[in-house]
């Protein structure tokens, strides 16, 4: 019977293999699976929420969903989430490798909780979490709706020019600013760091560095601050970019919140 | 040094025997043949890869040198420059075959489209290197001859490549022919037999090898010159092979080695860049080589982008990116072959084996090598490992026979179908995104996303979205394409597979539609085609098993935009 054994093994590994193709889009959603989380959205979804795919790479869903701003971060622990008050998790929990248990541990480590049982749409799944963030008061940078990849996620912030100095008013107890180097630049270790010095009504309050990225650091640098426990004074910030390489292309984020 | 050296009936050492005389070669070259055909039957779909643009442009300037040399051979001897010295960093004889192909099939007979006479000499290639690996196959079983091509190709990785008019496939194919031609030399593999080791070689170890076998060495080796510079490893990995053979063997190798001498004449005379300044001209093919560019590589969650690269990064995109029995059979073959070098019970065709698949991914091990490509690069590691799988497999279904539970052909059957139909599978689901595939071990396309694997290289798989932008594209929109460079588009206008009214854009802010190819490196190029063109929503795309490929952005307003 011996003799069999490695006929059988074979047999195990090629059958094996072959159902593990040929069921593989049973866990991938078909186009009516996000179209019916897509209703569910329209439905529930308020302003200011978001939704967030997961894996990060599931971004078909931006064929479907509408109502709300797409994200597709990748590190749900530390991602901004700016003036987001509730995230939608989207997710196709049954693909390989897709690890969203630990997608979930990472919104909790931010504080973030789940408010209601995981919805099934096929091979969908839909999780809404409040993230329990504090209230945005404004946005500082950028003014419009502009974005930019930096450490390959999209982000919401403003290109500025080396040299340039950007003002903007606004309100607020703590102000959260981010930076970073679009594109592969970002990773040239040769080029010197940038720095984004921030004041307000002319005293310096703090600078940002953003030195070249060496992975596991961030691209995506932050600095917030805490202005006044009230947060009812608007100041005019200013965000003066430097660099002794005049052709790094830094984006910048900005804004308020409440505490 | 190996122990093939046995003690036979008669007490005589002897070499490893076994002469079953017939003439096997009608199956070699039919499975080639065969090859070539399901290779030709299946590309009209594979897209022009980025290489293949430029391959294409210097196959037509070589072209024009060709008909040149027709009617004014002078004119055309002199001027070898002007026309030779667009794409200088590889050598003559791929190229030079794809113009022959095109002079010959498009432009006179007109019987071929363009693509498709370009690409044919690459299937040749992709016959000849079934027809050699079923040779090394032959020398165990005509079963292993013809399990040993068949694990090859069955992944799509593999199939892929054997439909481009690029320089992959063929140089696997050489080295796999100066396997064959290098032992033919040694008299360890006759040609159209049954056997490791020919009569006369036992009988004869310290003869010379014969001026036929090694003039027919130093052509392969010459065309392996003239086709990619993975050849030029080739002698010090002949050389090693032939030091640990026998004595008599090892004499018998070192008096076939100075037959190398020889090839730079084939490769000189395929490559007529080389006619004039022979010297400049090598020097800027070797320099280009020695220090060429590393374009960034995603690769288990991390874009390596400049050395030391891990050790290990070659064969674990094996493991990944191929189907998992033919993983499991090449890794087992691999460890086999080791071991039993370890043990010096290897026999000089299976060493040879074991040295060419070695040679071949060696310089991807040590971490300085340049990485991207997939596995494009160290084909002939699979190739050469095939033969030894193909037994491996044959071996498995015997040893299940010979319990009489199950009869051999029912055995063979069930072996092949475990080890074939996952890669089967992979290329009818697949095919033509061939840099896209990814094995079970990688948990499919899905899997090797969530690993943090590359998605995709070369811009072939922008072929899904023609089609869509033909229908949608308002006349002389201006497309931006990405990845795809300016001659493979010219090349697919060429092909009748996009408008030719159609016009390129730099980037998304002078583009109506924007063709985006994901990339983990070129990730910028979506938000810039959001701000360009103020939405987020793709008006089409190719999703693979739910992967992004290549996502179309159509600014609002345009036909086709969502």
């Amino acid at each position: 019977m011996l003799r069999l054994l490695p006929l059988g093994a074979l047999i195990a590994l090629g059958l094996g293999s072959l159902l593990f193709d040929l069921t593989l889009s049973s866990r991938l959603p078909e186009d009516a699976d996000y179209a019916e989380a897509a209703g569910a959205l329209r439905a529930r979804a308020r302003p200011g929420d978001a939704v967030q795919v997961w894996p990060p790479w599931a971004e078909r869903a931006r064929n479907f969903v509408t109502t709300a701003k797409v994200l597709a971060e990748e590190d749900l622990a530390s991602a901004d989430y700016a003036g987001v008050a509730r995230l939608w998790l989207l997710a196709l929990p049954r693909v390989p490798y897709g690890k969203l248990g630990s997608a979930r541990a990472a919104l909790e480590r931010r504080g973030a909780r789940p408010m209601g049982p995981v919805e099934k749409f096929g091979a969908l799944s839909l999780e809404e979490w409040d993230l329990h963030a504090p209230p945005l008061v404004a946005w500082l940078a950028p003014a419009a709706d502009e974005a930019h990849e930096v450490d390959y996620v999209a982000r919401r912030c403003a290109h500025l020019p080396i040299g340039s100095t950007v003002r903007f008013r606004g309100a607020g107890a703590v102000l959260h600013l981010r930076a970073g180097v679009i594109g592969e630049l970002a990773y040239d270790r040769s080029r010197p760091p940038i720095s984004v010095q921030v004041s307000a009504g002319g005293v310096a309050l703090g600078t940002l560095e953003v030195p070249p990225t060496v992975p596991p650091a961030p691209g995506w640098r932050a600095l917030d601050l805490t202005l006044d426990p009230s947060g009812e004074t608007t100041r005019e910030f200013a965000f003066l970019v430097s660099s002794a390489d005049g052709s790094l292309p830094v984006c910048i984020s900005a804004w308020t919140t409440a505490r | 040094m190996i122990a093939s050296a046995r003690k036979t009936h008669g007490g005589h050492p002897s070499l490893h025997l076994s002469l079953h005389r017939d003439r096997p070669s009608t199956l070699t070259l039919g499975l080639g043949f065969a090859t070539a055909a399901v290779l030709a039957l299946t590309q009209g779909s594979v897209g022009f890869v980025r290489d293949e643009g430029y391959y294409f442009t210097a196959a037509q300037r070589y072209q024009e040198w060709l008909v040149l040399l027709l009617h004014a051979p002078l004119r055309a001897l002199q001027s070898t420059e002007r026309y030779w010295s667009y794409n200088f960093e590889h050598p003559g004889l791929t190229k030079l075959l794809f113009a022959v192909s095109h002079l010959l099939f498009s432009t006179w007979l007109r019987v071929l489209p363009d693509a498709l006479a370009w690409r044919l000499p690459t299937f040749v290639f992709g016959g000849l290197l079934t027809h050699w690996l079923a040779t090394l196959g032959l020398a165990r079983s005509r079963t292993t001859a013809v399990l040993a091509p068949l694990l090859f190709w069955c992944a799509e990785r593999t199939f892929f490549h054997g439909h481009l008019a690029c320089f992959d496939i063929p140089i696997c194919a050489m080295t796999a022919g100066v396997g064959v031609a290098w032992a033919r030399a040694l008299g360890v593999l006759e040609p159209g037999s049954l056997g490791q080791l020919t009569k006369s070689a036992a009988l004869a170890p310290a003869s010379r090898p014969s001026l036929r076998a090694g003039l027919g060495l130093a052509f392969i080796y010459g065309c392996a010159l003239a086709v990619k510079h993975n050849a030029w490893f080739l002698p010090p990995v002949l050389l090693v092979h032939g030091l640990f053979l026998p004595a008599p063997l090892r004499r018998r190798a070192l008096r076939a080695l100075p037959f190398l001498a020889l090839s730079p004449l084939v490769l000189f005379a395929f490559w007529p860049l080389l006619w004039h300044d022979p010297i400049r001209h090598l020097g800027d093919w070797i320099a280009f080589h020695l220090h060429h560019v590393h374009y960034a590589w995603y690769y288990l969650g991390a874009e390596l982008r400049a050395p030391p690269f891990p050790h290990q990064y070659p064969l674990v995109l094996v493991a990944l990116t191929l189907p998992l029995p033919t993983v499991v059979l090449l890794f087992a073959a691999g460890a086999r072959l080791v071991v039993q070098f370890a043990r010096r019970r290897l026999d000089p065709l299976r060493l040879l084996e074991l040295a060419l698949a070695g040679g071949a991914i060696l310089p991807f091990l040590i971490g300085d090598t340049p990485i991207f490509g997939g596995i494009k690069h160290w084909l002939a590691f699979l190739a050469l490992l095939a033969p030894e799988a193909a037994s491996l497999l044959e071996r498995t279904a015997r040893s299940a026979a010979a319990t009489k539970l199950v009869s051999w052909p029912r055995a063979l059957a069930l072996a092949s179908a475990a080890a074939l139909l996952p890669g089967l599978w992979q290329i009818v689901h697949l095919h033509p995104y061939g840099t896209s595939a990814y094995g079970e071990l990688a948990g499919d396309l899905p899997g090797a996303a969530s690993l943090g694997m590359q998605r995709q290289y070369w811009s072939n798989n922008v072929t899904a979205v023609l089609p869509w932008l033909n229908a949608n594209a308002p006349r002389g929109a201006r497309i931006f394409f990405h990845e795809v460079n300016p001659e493979s588009v010219r090349a697919y206008q060429l092909s009748g597979m996009l408008r030719s009214d159609l016009r390129q854009a730099s980037g998304p802010g002078d583009a109506d539609y924007a063709a985006l190819q994901w990339h983990r490196e070129f990730r910028d190029r979506e938000p810039e085609t959001w701000n360009a063109f103020h939405t987020r929503r793709p008006a089409t795309g190719l999703y693979l098993d739910e992967t992004p490929q290549v996502l179309v952005y159509a600014r609002p307003g345009l036909p086709g935009a969502p």
